[in-house]
């Protein structure tokens, strides 16, 4: 028997296979319980009979973006609003995957662990969440840009508050077209992205700051030499050009005229190693995030490249990749002396018994300039305004910025940007604007932050 | 006027969340108490008898009901005597006595200088001679100096107030399901009365009729059915009449198996007969079976369907099982193999490969506990891989059953649509559940059945689900800490068999229903709808009840 009594440990393999299961699943549904239960399809959410109601979405002036009413999820009144923040609150089915509906579901339900999604008091409904962002703001953004493509992004880079997301194209989330999903003609390719997170764009001369900024570390004498520019260079047997013979051309010169001849030239000069760490520690191949969402990197690789293409890459052009966000940030540190605040996008959350849960709080990010870099490349950026772009575009904002007509080939217009903050004390905010298939950056994104910033500054 | 109303639908809300609170409260409670009774109620291990070396009167305990006496230090009684076999003889207590059976040893074993081989009677006073060696048969009074135990005896939970908390728990139950419909209803208060009418009875008689002394494992089981029965009763009065008519039947079968496991020589001579019908029922099932949801394993009866797969689990554990004498005699499992495979074999055919699979882990226990041949249990695993192997290349479709695992929520909408609605369902009930009949999962194809672990978790809360199946993976622990304290070796394999067969069906169950496991579709014990599951759980529950000695200890006081 005694035998009989030692050969019944089998049973323990038995049952601790069963507790190792039993184990999983409790972790997994421990984890993954907020997303489990807020499925489209769980009844307790939508649909009749449903238990639970979504919590709204609000801006940061306590503007209703989303609600559920009647077992339906509904949006602003004003379409250009709802379009406007569409990529922000994100769509009712959650085809935008970057959106805060999607994102912060289980917060939006109420789901907890504890009573899932439903309260003892049978009246259950999900929480708040009050965003950062001006809807106001976010609107203009969106008119501005109009029938164009493109992203808008603004922030305060002392509070990291996130003031304005925009990203075209966009759809009505009120009342989607019928064909949405099932187009196959490509007419709304790219609705589903948030540019401003998910997008790499060429950069075009806005990279010509990486550039300075490496020029500045390594170059001593870079406030004496001259660039001779006349119109074009040849490297390795091939042309690089600029749009018109600038001449001689002091560093800050040819900063402002933004001469790719001199930039061109000043990277060759400077070397791949060089070049590469500095676009590195400026956030390039690095990728940024926002409440946890992860946006695409920006992406510097001059791995082998030729003398020209290194040349290239100098001004932007080559397989250079920028993402807006990163911008925004990057213009952030560079304000704020080489160092960025993190932005955030959640001021807070409170469950439906009105206590918050979550707040939005700055948080100090990585440097990504050392700060004499930072002074003088900011000295730099704001001649260019002066100079160059007219200050009338930020009256009374001490701006300092950087243009971008990034060419992209193949029959389109260029990508047009603009980059850069306010150096004012009153108005601490950074921005980076894109508007695709363009000409001018000062007509398209330039006045776009002109009147995002005078806005801003209104509202300051 | 409509604030009052509102007012009032809180209330009732937050009366029925409390009652499910103390639904799991009391299920908790009442389960641990079980156990924690089970395990105090215990015989110590003391001697009823000893065997005194003839010559150097070396007083050697014997403890249990089947003692294997050899030279090997795995026998229970071990003798240091070069000339006795490593496993000579079987000395074993049954109704009639103690008996001593030679298990083909070298030397031959001698009962008072007569040369004995089966099933020899030794009485105290007797001489047991093998190789050089003489032991006396003593009674333990008859000899000083034994150590008693050192572990007190504790008195063990009242019955009655263990299985008047699960009755409450019930009352709780039924209370919520009365309002689970837009209008209150007294209709679940039927199956209610049904099921406290079995329950009740079953006590009564096994307390005043039968008088035995536990219903522990009794309790538990009704605590699960009750759960089930009333969960049922949500989704519609019709569903649980089924169940009642099988619970009723499933404790007739309870009681007969007791009582036919009561007599040993009867259970043996009746084995081989039990083999041939299981098989000649599987074979019928071949033949006469309905095929629904992919799998043939239904016979119908006139106005009954039946699985016969399920009442045959409870006769492959019997027939599997086996006494120690026999144990030490035939060591083989060659008939056992082939019975196995036979029923394996039918259920392939049927294309039921869930029940398939638990067939096979309890023919694992089994085979292990009787031969305890690690290298044995490797091949046959290999085989059975090997041929699973083979199966899954010839026949894709199977393979294709399995590509959903671990990917449901890339298939949400058509082969995962089960398991993400089990998952999504289930976090949505939280701790303590939506709400008997308030949940969504039941329109889900294959709910009450398949899927009751998600229908439990929804309703009822994560927390009772947990010790539901906590409860049934304690049977385990209960069968493995009897096992040498049953009154034959057939009794503790057939037990913990059963506890195996009992968890592992738990496992495929659950673990399918949520995608830790793919789905295979098998039943919930106690819990799942269906008729034939709820007898076959009873009957299964029987063989666990038969290994605890005490079930068997009233009467035999009674007779002396």
């Amino acid at each position: 028997m005694r035998t009989t009594g030692t050969r019944s440990f089998i049973l323990y393999i038995l049952g601790i296979g069963f507790l190792a299961g039993l184990c999983f699943f409790l972790y997994s549904l421990f984890v993954n319980g907020g997303d489990w239960a807020v499925q489209p399809f769980n009844k307790h959410i939508s649909g009749e009979g449903s238990v639970a109601a979504e919590g709204r979405i609000l801006d940061r002036n306590g503007i209703v973006l989303a609600k559920s009413e009647n077992g339906k999820r509904v949006y602003n009144e004003d379409e250009s609003v709802r379009r406007a923040m569409l990529h922000t609150v994100g769509d009712t089915v959650g085809y935008i995957s970057t959106g805060v509906q999607y994102n912060f579901r289980s917060e939006l339900s109420g789901y907890n662990p504890i009573t899932g999604l439903v309260t003892p008091t049978g009246k259950a409904a999900g929480s708040d969440i009050r965003l950062t962002l001006d809807s106001s703001l976010c609107k203009l953004a969106r008119q501005q840009l109009g029938s164009r493509n493109g992203a808008a992004a603004l922030y305060n880079y002392r509070t990291g508050e996130l003031l304005c997301m925009v990203s075209t194209p966009d759809y009505d989330p009120e009342n989607p077209p019928k064909d949405l999903t099932t187009d196959t003609t490509g007419k709304y390719s790219g609705v589903f992205v948030n540019k401003v997170l998910s997008s790499s764009l060429t950069p075009g001369s806005i990279f010509k700051l990486v550039t300075s900024a490496a020029a500045i570390e390594q170059i001593s004498d870079l406030d004496e030499r001259t660039w001779n520019c006349n119109g074009s260079v040849t490297i390795n047997g091939n042309q690089i050009t600029d749009v018109r013979a600038y001449g001689k051309l002091s560093f800050k010169n040819a900063l402002a005229k933004s001469s790719n001849v001199a930039f061109s030239q000043i990277a060759i000069e400077l070397g791949a190693n060089t070049m590469t760490s500095m676009a590195n520690q400026m956030g390039f191949n690095h990728s940024f995030s926002l409440e946890g969402i992860s946006a695409a990197k920006s992406i510097y690789n001059v791995n082998g490249a030729q003398p020209q293409e290194l040349g290239w890459s100098g001004v932007g052009q080559f397989t250079d990749l920028a993402n807006p966000y990163h911008m925004m940030i990057l213009m952030g540190a560079v304000a704020n002396g080489g160092t960025y605040i993190q932005p955030y996008l959640i001021q807070s959350i409170n469950n439906p018994l009105g206590i918050r849960t979550k707040t939005g709080a700055a948080q100090e990010g990585e440097p990504l300039l050392n700060p004499t870099t930072a002074e003088k490349l900011t000295a730099y950026m704001r001649y260019n305004v002066t100079a160059q772009y007219g200050d009338s575009l930020f009256p009374g904002m001490q701006v300092c910025a950087k243009t971008g007509t990034a060419e992209v080939g193949k029959n389109r217009k260029p990508n047009c940007w603009l980059v850069g903050f306010s150096s004012s004390e009153s108005t601490p905010f950074a921005f980076a604007v894109v508007v695709e298939n363009e000409s001018s950056s000062i007509a398209s994104a330039g006045r776009i932050a002109s009147a995002l910033m005078k806005a801003a500054q209104k509202a300051a | 006027m409509n604030s009052i109303i509102t007012a009032l639908g809180s209330v009732e809300s937050i009366l029925l969340f409390a009652a499910r609170v103390a639904v799991a409260l009391i299920g908790g409670v009442v389960v641990l108490r079980c156990f924690s009774s089970l395990r105090n109620g215990r015989r110590r291990e003391d001697p009823v008898v000893v065997l005194e070396d003839m010559v150097t009167h070396h007083v050697i305990p014997v403890l249990y009901w089947e003692n294997s006496i050899g030279r090997s230090k795995s026998c229970d009684i071990v003798l240091d005597d070069d000339t006795v076999s490593r496993a000579q003889a079987v000395l074993f207590r049954r109704e009639s006595g103690w008996l001593v059976t030679d298990t083909h040893s070298k030397s031959g074993t001698f009962i008072n200088g007569k040369k004995v081989r089966q099933n020899a009677p030794v009485l105290p006073g007797d001489s047991i001679a093998m190789g050089s060696t003489a032991l006396r048969l003593k009674r333990t009074a008859d000899v000083g100096g034994l150590k008693p135990s050192k572990r007190p005896h504790r008195a063990a939970a009242s019955p009655f107030s263990l299985l008047f908390a699960v009755t409450v728990s019930q009352l709780l139950l039924a209370g919520q399901a009365c309002l689970a419909g837009t209008k209150p209803s007294i209709l679940p208060l039927i199956p209610l009365g049904i099921l406290l009418f079995l329950e009740w009875g079953l006590y009564l008689f096994s307390m005043t009729v039968l008088n035995r002394v536990s219903f522990e494992l009794e309790t538990i089981a009704f605590f699960n059915t009750g759960v089930g029965i009333l969960l049922l009763s949500g989704t519609g009065l019709k569903n649980t009449w089924v169940q009642l008519a099988a619970l009723a039947a499933g404790l007739m079968l309870f009681c007969l198996i007791i009582w036919f496991l009561g007599d040993l020589d009867r259970a043996m001579r009746w084995r081989a007969a039990i083999a041939v019908l299981a098989l000649l029922l599987f074979a019928a099932n071949l033949v006469l079976g309905k095929e629904y949801n992919g799998a043939k394993n239904w016979i119908e009866l006139g106005p009954v369907t039946v699985q016969p797969s399920e009442l045959i689990k409870i006769a492959f554990i019997f027939v599997g099982a086996s006494t120690l004498d026999r144990l030490q005699t035939a060591q083989n499992l060659t008939g056992f193999i082939a019975f196995s495979a036979a029923c394996m074999g039918a259920l392939f055919l049927m294309k039921d490969f869930g029940t398939a699979c638990i067939f096979f882990v309890t023919f694992l226990i089994i085979a292990f506990m009787r031969s305890g041949s690690v290298r044995t249990i490797a091949l046959i695993c290999a085989v059975a891989g090997l041929g699973a192997l083979l199966i899954l290349k010839f026949r894709p479709y199977i393979a294709q059953r399995f590509a959903v695992w671990r990917h449901v929520w890339e298939y949400a909408s058509d082969t995962g649509y089960q398991q993400t609605r089990v998952l999504s369902y289930s976090a949505s009930g939280g701790l303590f559940g939506v709400g008997l009949g308030r949940g969504s999962l039941k329109s889900v194809f294959a709910a009450q059945s398949d899927l009751v672990f998600g229908m439990l978790c929804e309703e009822l809360g994560l927390i009772l689900a947990l010790i539901s199946v906590l409860s049934i993976a304690g049977l385990l622990l209960y069968a493995r800490s009897d096992a040498t304290r049953s009154r034959s070796a057939l009794y503790s394999i057939s037990s913990c068999a059963a506890a195996g067969m009992l968890l592992f069906q738990t496992c495929l169950n659950i673990f399918g229903a949520t995608d830790v496991l793919p789905m295979t579709g098998v039943t919930l014990p106690f819990i799942s709808m269906g008729g034939s599951s709820m007898v076959s759980v009873w009957g299964l529950l029987a063989l666990l009840k038969a290994g605890d000695e005490r079930t068997y200890a009233a009467r035999r006081r009674k007779r002396v």
